[in-house]
């Protein structure tokens, strides 16, 4: 029957999750105080959350109750994007429950498991059961077999439904990523899992595909007739922070290249959806990640490289191989550069010139489409000298929105032809009380939309275009580049090669 | 900021072209005109709303004082791109004399082009929109029933109105209302049989809050008048099976009570004009919730079959008096 006071014509009523409750792992770490508390902090104040709704964080034994509400207190406080008001939180913090407790005690999640139940019973809550895994996948085994021990992962004995939502990184390579897949799979079902890109929570990702399959405008030349390449960037200006011990095991490929860039990647080269039913979504990411191609020479076709010390923003920046924890003698990749491909008939012979770098002049994330250059200019070759290529680029970060760039004379009595950038820009307090991509994200588990969640054969075919980079890389040394700089030398040469430059970002 | 003062039309045209062009490559993305008529002890008030709501939606604002109907026609306008209002690109104008009966003629070669326009009363809404061409030209039309001395009155008169494009912000501060309403049925399947709603005889809010439910379920709600709440106090919905769900209005706050679970506090903030107007410019097409709510409350039907094209009607105040004095002359 439905709910007779809904209709979807009545697009004012926000979408709001069934009573349910939510259960984080982990809790007092650094994502969840940073970007869970306060996202759930948010949600209450713009009241999209159920009136039966249940926090119940779990992590080591050194805190208390009243430790633990000072510190969300503190973090959501901190992190909240919306006004602050006592009373939302008062209210909201009530029904958080913190339980201590280590992974590996049985008595700990016997503990877990009743809590929840009391208040689920308390709150009218029908078994609806999110559980968050905000810890290292090293403890997910043990979190999982604990699940599935207390009953607490079964769908038959409690009713309702149950989620599960874990964070990158998926895996360190296709064959644990595989292995993560079977053991989430075992205890929950797949189609429950949901694996966090918050990339794809951002508005200006979502706008990529309004953009393309909205508009008549760009679809026509959405293809190698007229495209003469792409160019993904994702330059942050900081190093490695605190996070030394995971990045030097990883590096930036599988940092960040592998989810981030490849779901950027895949949404702007798909073919259109069906619908924007979620499996159709995945279906046509899925289909572009399975044709990406790699160069035939991965050491032409590709440029790792490592920051030395300078300045950014003017401020000095040690070297990677100085940061804290570091092994001096590290070849950790913090910049790759690759040239990849999509073989199919869009987009046959269009490189895709991806590159992510950490210690760059500054943070910007965009996809910039480099069209070919007209087939004939009708004017003298000196008037459009600094006649480029038209582009079009999708600024993800910061300053989102949309450039188109252009030839147009230049006023005067000479017919000279110069680029000029058009600029479209959501305005800066737009983007400020839009959500937060982590608060739409976690409101979409909840809810139980899985469309901006990468499944896991898209995370195994990710890690089908990584691996063989990383094996050929094997033994090698990153190319040095001082911090402040925009990537190796050898990163420019890639390009000149073929005729082309990096677009500055 | 540029002030200009007993000015022309297309003195304001070109004095917003050389202010957006020394501003720079300012929101170059417009998405719509918003036409603000209100009076002169609002103007403040109208431009701290439409800066909250150009900051989702940016806009080019166009505030419309007419005053003194019957001095000398004389036009100011005060440019604003940037800086005060925010992201918006703003013009204040006043108007005075025969030239506010023809505030269009200023208006429209200031409209952005090929964008929607909206216009926005911030003021006792108009008795027909039809007569004021600030209200034909434009493709959405919000009032505030709120404004007028009768509030109630008023809002059937928007009923008996209405075009598909109109909204009234009496509709807008019951979005959370009734997405706490709503939300309370998501879980059960529970026929509705009865309702009640609590509220101040002059709530225009209750009464959209009415007709919502009864066009909605097919209920005949109950008004029930207090006087101890300034505002809606409480909704209540019986259902079949005997249970009975309650929101009410506590503070910034609802209590949310439902028969067999605990009670439950849930935010229901009062939210600042600029707030509600953000969410009216959400939607640039007809609401046919509002309509049919709307309708269900004035007793009319087939609202929304109406043309949502309204043909300009001229009235002439002055006209009008020097009729009204005849026929007192006649009959006296």
């Amino acid at each position: 029957m439905g709910n007779p006071l809904r209709t979807a014509q009545d697009r004012r009523l926000p979408r709001i999750p069934e009573p349910c409750a939510l259960v984080i792992f982990g809790v007092t770490g650094d994502l969840s105080r940073k970007k869970l508390i306060p996202a759930v902090y948010d949600l209450a104040n713009r009241g999209l959350l159920p009136p039966g709704f249940v926090v119940v964080g779990f992590a080591r034994a050194d805190w208390g109750d009243g430790d633990f509400e000072s510190l969300a207190y503190a973090a959501a406080k901190k992190g909240a994007r919306t006004p602050w008001r006592e009373d939302v939180w008062q209210r909201l913090s009530s029904q958080f429950q913190f339980v201590p407790g280590s992974f590996d005690d049985d008595a700990d999640f016997d503990k877990l498991a009743e809590t929840l139940d009391e208040l689920r019973e308390r709150n009218g809550i029908q078994g609806n059961t999110a559980f968050y895994f905000s810890i290292p996948p090293a403890a997910f085994p043990l979190v999982l077999n604990q699940l599935n021990r207390t009953g607490l992962a079964d769908n038959a004995k409690l009713g309702g439904w149950r989620r599960v939502v874990v964070e990158k990184p998926f895996g360190n390579d296709l064959q644990t990523a595989v292995a993560l897949n079977q053991l989430v799979d075992d205890v929950f079902n797949p189609a429950d899992v949901y694996r966090i890109d918050h990339y794809l929570g951002k508005e200006t990702v979502q706008n990529i595909l309004a953009l393309r399959f909205a508009n008549s405008l760009f679809e026509p030349v959405w293809n190698s007739k007229y495209v003469d390449s792409v160019q993904i960037t994702m330059a942050e200006d900081v190093g490695i922070g605190t996070r030394a011990a995971f990045y030097d095991a990883s590096g930036a490929a599988r940092d960040v290249l592998q989810n981030h860039l490849l779901q950027l990647l895949a949404l702007v080269g798909m073919e259109e959806p069906t619908s924007f039913d979620p499996q159709e979504v995945r279906a046509e990411k899925l289909k572009v990640l399975k044709a990406i191609s790699l160069p035939a020479d991965i050491a032409a076709g590709s440029v790792r490289g490592q920051y030395l010390p300078g300045w950014v923003a003017g401020e000095r920046a040690v070297g990677y191989l100085e940061e804290k924890n570091i092994p001096p003698d590290s070849t950790t990749e913090t910049y790759v550069a690759v040239r990849l491909g999509i073989q199919n008939r869009r987009w046959a012979g269009v490189p895709f010139y991806v590159r992510v770098g950490k210690r760059m002049p500054r943070r910007v994330t965009e996809i910039a489409i480099l069209f070919k250059k007209a087939p004939h200019l009708p004017f003298d070759p000196a008037d459009v000298e600094m006649l480029g290529n038209n582009q079009l680029v999708i600024r993800v970060q910061p300053d989102e929105g949309v450039v188109l760039k252009f030839g147009s004379k230049v006023p005067g009595t000479a017919m000279e032809v110069r680029d000029i950038a058009m600029d479209f820009q959501y305005g800066e307090a737009f983007t400020e009380s839009s959500p937060e991509a982590y608060e739409r994200l976690v409101l979409d588990v909840l809810i139980g939309d899985r469309t901006l969640f990468p499944d896991a054969a898209e995370v195994e075919q990710s890690w089908r275009v990584i691996d063989p980079l990383e094996a050929a890389w094997a033994g090698t040394t990153p190319e040095p580049y001082r911090s402040g700089e925009w990537g190796p030398r050898a990163s420019d040469e890639m390009l000149e090669r073929e005729g082309r430059a990096w677009r500055r970002a | 900021m540029i002030g200009l003062w007993d000015t022309t039309g297309n003195e304001v045209v070109k004095a917003l072209a050389a202010e957006r062009r020394s501003a720079g490559g300012v929101a170059s993305g417009l998405a719509l005109t918003l036409i603000a008529v209100v009076e002169e002890k609002k103007v403040r008030e109208a431009e701290a709303a439409a800066t909250i709501a150009a900051a989702a939606h940016p806009c080019r604002v166009l505030i419309v004082v007419r005053s003194d109907l019957d001095g000398r026609s004389r036009l100011d306008a005060e440019i604003v791109v940037g800086g005060r209002l925010g992201p918006a690109e703003a013009v204040v104008m006043r108007m005075y004399g025969r030239l506010a009966l023809h505030a269009e003629s200023v208006v429209i070669p200031l409209l952005a082009p090929d964008v929607p326009v909206v216009s926005w009363w911030h003021e006792e809404p108009p008795e027909s929109i039809a007569n004021d061409f600030l209200g034909v030209v434009a493709d959405r039309r919000i009032t505030d029933s709120a404004q007028a001395p009768d509030p109630v009155a008023a809002l059937r008169q928007r009923a008996a109105d209405y075009a598909p494009g109109d909204t009234d912000l009496t509709w807008t501060r019951i979005t959370l209302w009734r997405t706490l309403v709503a939300g309370a049925f998501d879980t059960t399947e529970a026929k509705v049989i009865g309702a009640r709603i609590v509220a101040p005889e002059k709530d225009p809010t209750a009464w959209l809050m009415l007709g919502w439910l009864k066009s909605r379920l097919g209920v005949e709600p109950v008004l029930e008048h207090t006087d101890r709440a300034p505002r809606m106090h409480s909704v209540e919905l019986q259902c079949e099976n005997g249970d009975c769900v309650r929101v009410t209005r506590e503070e910034g706050t609802a209590l949310f009570s439902r028969t067999g679970q605990e009670d439950r506090y849930m935010p229901l903030p009062k939210r600042p004009v600029g707030d509600e107007l953000a969410e009216e410019l959400r939607r640039l097409d007809a609401d046919q919730i509002y309509a049919e709510a709307l309708g269900a409350m004035a007793g009319l039907s087939g609202l929304d079959h109406r043309p949502s094209m309204r043909v300009h009607v001229w009235k002439d105040p002055a006209l009008a008096a020097r009729a009204a004095s005849t026929s007192d002359a006649l009959a006296g």
